[in-house]
């Protein structure tokens, strides 16, 4: 019984969970809702579980075929690693509720179903990952999943964005995987936990450290890298739509953080690139949120809004250094709230497609009377991609907003201000229009209640963030992955 | 350390110069048809450069997977588009269209050029800066080797110390098929007659294919080869089934299809289920079965990827007819 | 200048070559091209710098590319699945914004 309830066995189910059931799904497609809404289930169960092994035992780290880095792969997981794991296995349940109530025609049941699955195991398998070439391997089964899911609605728009979606993400896995040659070519192993302690200042390091960076900030959308973002997510089937944003896009920024960390930054290795990453997340921020004002439609609105959102990621790079583990413990908080809170945001925007056959926001007509738990799941995921307390995504911002106040960097705090401004303004265009009648109402169509409660209890859950500050801060910092010694910049 | 004398100096010269142009030609030929035949050679010719490089595994692989299979889905694709629109002429093609005749440098597009130019110059220092001699992991390998249960370095590589890679690699062929079945749509092509010599060729190379891929899959624990280029032959004598217009006859059932494209990442993730439950560490084989262990999984493995490759290539068909089509 | 070295910069080459026609071409199918000759060339580096052993060649990044080839086969298949239904909705080969007259 106890090799069952070691860290090494929920982790490794986390991986081969989701694989087998999405081949099973292939194969007999009957099965395939039940069997997605208990695999995502059990992945609740199993992060809950890794949760409590690595409270109990630390950092988890699993040598695969006994033969350990360099030569093999392991696998690893912290407290960083526990908060993706924990964000995607919630977003994965809701979704997958959701979509049982979504796809209902047995086509898209298989055409979605075995796709989102194998997805969900990459996922996983890439949050679990300690060797660069294997995220590798991981980033480009997800990218082929994500792509595929984001072709599904048919029709021009959806396949182009799907197009351009697949281009960048190719583009960015070349980039990435040059850098990855470089750093082997250098240093002989592709383990991340060695190439920490091999890696100096050499210019094939900074090269590498430009081309991952590159190819990592293309495929999390970082602007000016954001184009194929607003088609692709908004012209997807909301279930994907919501996927994309608050799953797919955090992986690539996952690895790029954890290269970060644990290669680049100790070394002092990009001590500038900081600043260009603050730069450009700042410009994100302003940018995507005055876009998302200017749409007509409600999904490229929250498209864009996801563009904003990435920069506030961006932004804790010039302010890591001197903040100690602040910074990146609100990058954490508001990756976790931005995930359940866009996800929400999605899947009621998917509700209000389904109700009323249109997302033109003008358009929308009494939502509020009809369709209250949609309308109560926006303005809650709303509140806290404003930032507005309580919510998950205010707290993430307070932390942000106080290291930038610590070290005087006037910049960021005007930033973080303008930005919360133009999210209230965007967010409210769309409440003030739930509420009131549209001037061509029409026959609402029904809503299964189902897709109604995930969007609600994932909004609920952004918000519920804000009252476990403490406890989830404790668990993402097992394995003290923030703090950085000898950091010199 | 080694310096090359003249002769080889100007053969890798001579190689890496034809790879340069062969690529530039392919991406800028205003014809697409010639633009895939240029690719499909850049395809061989970077073969002969991985045998030149020592890669036999490598080269392998890209014969029959990027210079033939890919090939084989460019082309098929290429003669499915609806070429009314499309197809403006290409930059750079140094070929004009009738009307008008930018001169060679106005159809640059400056700043990507310029910043590319610079990126590439840093990158060639980079390499420049290099260490000529470094061993990576092969000491790591070497010492393990005789453990492996194989004596093939690339194929204990890719089937032991790194299987775990192998088994997503799998998954990421299973996903792409998935993929290009759900966006649907494939017009259903009916193949015309070949002609003779296509169908007599086929009849006689079809069975020659399959005992080339099982020896591939056989010799691949002690010289180069493996599941992945026996697959990629057994892929390609699919293809060539189909493009000479051969049918199935029997009703192969929906289920045994779908089996046999699974069967290789089913196999990689029952391995690594049952070894963590006995040895507890993922994907540990006993060393005294572990050559056995391998031939399995190649051997399922090679099946899976046969059939996926062929699959790719058919293309996409839709989940309804399951009945007539796949 | 050694053998390595000499390929490890054609692959240089060929990574950029494809890179700018990548981003400067608009039909579909040449970027596609484009995108397998950018993983030829990074997988040229791969190949070329293992070479630098000094008795058999590094065997692991064999592996490495032998995985990159198969993944570049997938994406290639269902990028000309979706250029193939791409042009069967639109007539182009192009993406919309892309389209020229």
């Amino acid at each position: 019984m106890d090799v069952l309830l070691t860290s090494s066995a929920f982790a490794i189910t986390l991986i081969l969970l989701p694989l087998t059931a999405g081949m099973l799904c292939f194969l007999w497609p009957a099965i395939a809702r039940i069997l997605g809404i208990v695999t995502t289930a059990a992945g609740v169960f199993a992060v809950a579980g890794l949760g409590w092994q690595l409270q109990l035992n630390g950092t988890f780290h699993h040598p695969i075929g006994g033969w350990g880095a360099p030569l093999g792969i392991d696998l690893y997981a912290d407290g960083l690693s526990l908060l993706m794991l924990g964000m995607t296995a919630l977003v994965a349940l809701a979704v997958s509720i959701y979509s049982s109530g979504y796809f209902t025609s047995r086509d898209d049941e298989i055409r979605f179903w075995p796709i989102w699955l194998l997805l969900l195991g990459a996922l996983n398998a890439l949050f679990l990952a300690a060797d660069i070439f294997n995220l590798y391997v991981t980033l480009e089964l997800m990218g082929l999943g994500a792509v595929a899911l984001a072709a599904l609605s048919g029709g021009k728009q959806a396949i182009a964005g799907a197009m351009r979606y697949l281009l960048a993400t190719l583009l960015g896995s070349m980039c990435y995987l040059l850098g990855v040659a470089l750093l082997y070519h250098s240093f002989g192993s592709v383990d991340i936990a060695t190439l920490a302690v091999r890696i100096d200042s050499s210019p094939a390091v900074w090269a590498a450290l430009g081309l991952i960076i590159a190819g990592l900030a293309l495929k999390t959308a970082l602007f000016p890298l954001h184009f194929w973002l607003p088609p692709a997510h908004a012209s997807a089937p909301a279930p994907v739509s919501a996927l994309l944003s608050a799953l797919v896009v955090k992986a690539s920024f996952y690895i790029l953080l954890r290269l970060w960390l644990s290669i680049f930054s100790p070394q002092g290795v990009g001590d500038g690139v900081n600043t260009l990453l603050g730069l450009l997340g700042g410009i994100a921020v302003i940018w995507g949120s005055v876009q998302a004002l200017r749409q007509t439609r409600l999904k490229l609105l929250i498209a864009y809004s996801t563009v904003a959102q990435i920069g506030y990621l961006f932004l804790a790079f010039p302010l890591a250094a001197a903040s100690g583990g602040l910074a990146w413990n609100a990058v954490a908080y508001l990756a976790l709230s931005h995930a359940l809170a866009k996800a929400a945001m999605f899947l009621s925007a998917g509700n209000l497609l389904r109700y009323g056959g249109h997302d033109r926001i003008a358009d929308l007509d009494r939502v509020a009377q009809r369709l209250p738990l949609t309308a109560g799941a926006f303005a809650l995921a709303g509140v806290s991609i404003m930032g507005l307390p309580p919510s998950g995504g205010f707290i993430g911002k307070w932390l942000l907003l106080k290291a930038a106040l610590d070290q005087g960097n006037w910049a960021i705090i005007v930033v973080l201000l303008l930005g919360g401004l133009l999210a209230a303004a965007y967010i409210f265009k769309v409440l003030g229009n739930i509420f009131t009648q549209a001037s061509h109402p029409h026959e609402p169509s029904m809503v299964p209640a189902r897709m109604e409660w995930a969007a609600l209890l994932l909004a609920s859950g952004a918000i519920l963030l804000s009252f476990m500050a403490s406890p989830i801060f404790e668990l993402i910092n097992i394995g003290d992955v923030f703090i950085t010694t000898g950091v010199k910049s | 350390m080694e310096t090359i004398s003249l002769l080889t100096w100007s053969l890798d010269g001579l190689l890496g110069l034809s790879l340069l142009w062969l690529a530039w030609r392919a991406l800028t030929t205003p014809d697409l048809f010639k633009a895939v035949v240029l690719f499909i050679a850049f395809g061989l010719l970077i073969t002969l450069v991985w045998v030149r490089l020592d890669a036999p595994d490598v080269a392998l692989a890209e014969a029959a997977i990027g210079a033939g299979l890919t090939g084989a889905l460019l082309l098929s694709a290429l003669s499915r588009l609806d070429s009314t629109n499309s197809d403006p002429a290409p930059v750079n093609s140094g070929e004009a269209p009738v009307n008008q005749k930018p001169g060679r440098f106005e159809s640059i597009h400056w700043w990507p050029f310029l910043s590319l130019v610079l990126v590439s110059a840093g990158l060639g220092s980079v390499i420049l800066s290099m260490p000529a001699a470094f061993s990576g992991l092969s000491p790591e390998v070497n010492a393990q080797l005789t453990n492996s249960g194989v004596e093939n370095p690339v194929t204990a590589v890719l089937l032991n110390f790194r299987a775990y890679d192998t088994l997503l690699e799998m998954v990421v062929l299973l996903i792409a098929l998935l993929g290009v079945w759900s966006l649907g749509g494939g017009v259903k092509h009916k193949e015309p007659f070949p002609g003779t010599v296509l169908d007599i060729l086929t009849r006689l190379l079809t069975p020659v294919l399959i005992l080339v891929s099982a020896y591939l899959l056989w010799v691949g624990a002690h010289a180069p080869g493996g599941a992945f280029q026996a697959g990629s032959v057994l892929g390609a004598a699919g293809v060539l089934l189909m493009l000479s217009g051969w049918q199935l006859q029997m009703n192969i059932p929906v289920l045994l299809i779908r089996l046999i494209l699974l069967a290789g990442p089913f196999a990689f993730i029952a391995m690594a289920a049952i070894t963590m439950m006995i040895e507890g560490q993922l994907l540990q084989y006993p060393t005294a079965h572990a050559g056995l262990l391998i031939l399995l999984l190649e051997t399922l493995a090679t099946l899976s990827i046969g059939a996926t490759l062929a699959a790719l290539f058919l293309g996409g068909q839709t989940w309804k007819n399951d009945e007539e089509s796949l | 200048m050694t053998t390595a070295i000499l390929y490890a910069l054609t692959g240089i080459g060929l990574f950029s070559l494809a890179l700018y026609s990548l981003i400067v071409q608009a039909h579909l199918l040449r970027k596609i091209l484009a995108i397998n000759i950018m993983g030829s060339g990074v997988f040229l580096v791969l190949i070329a710098l293992a070479k630098r052993s000094d008795e058999i060649p590094d065997p692991v990044p064999h592996a490495m590319v032998i995985t990159g080839i198969v993944v570049a086969v997938s994406a290639t298949a269902l990028a000309l699945s979706m250029m193939l239904k791409l042009n069967t909705e639109t007539h182009h080969a192009e993406l919309p914004d892309d389209q020229q007259g």
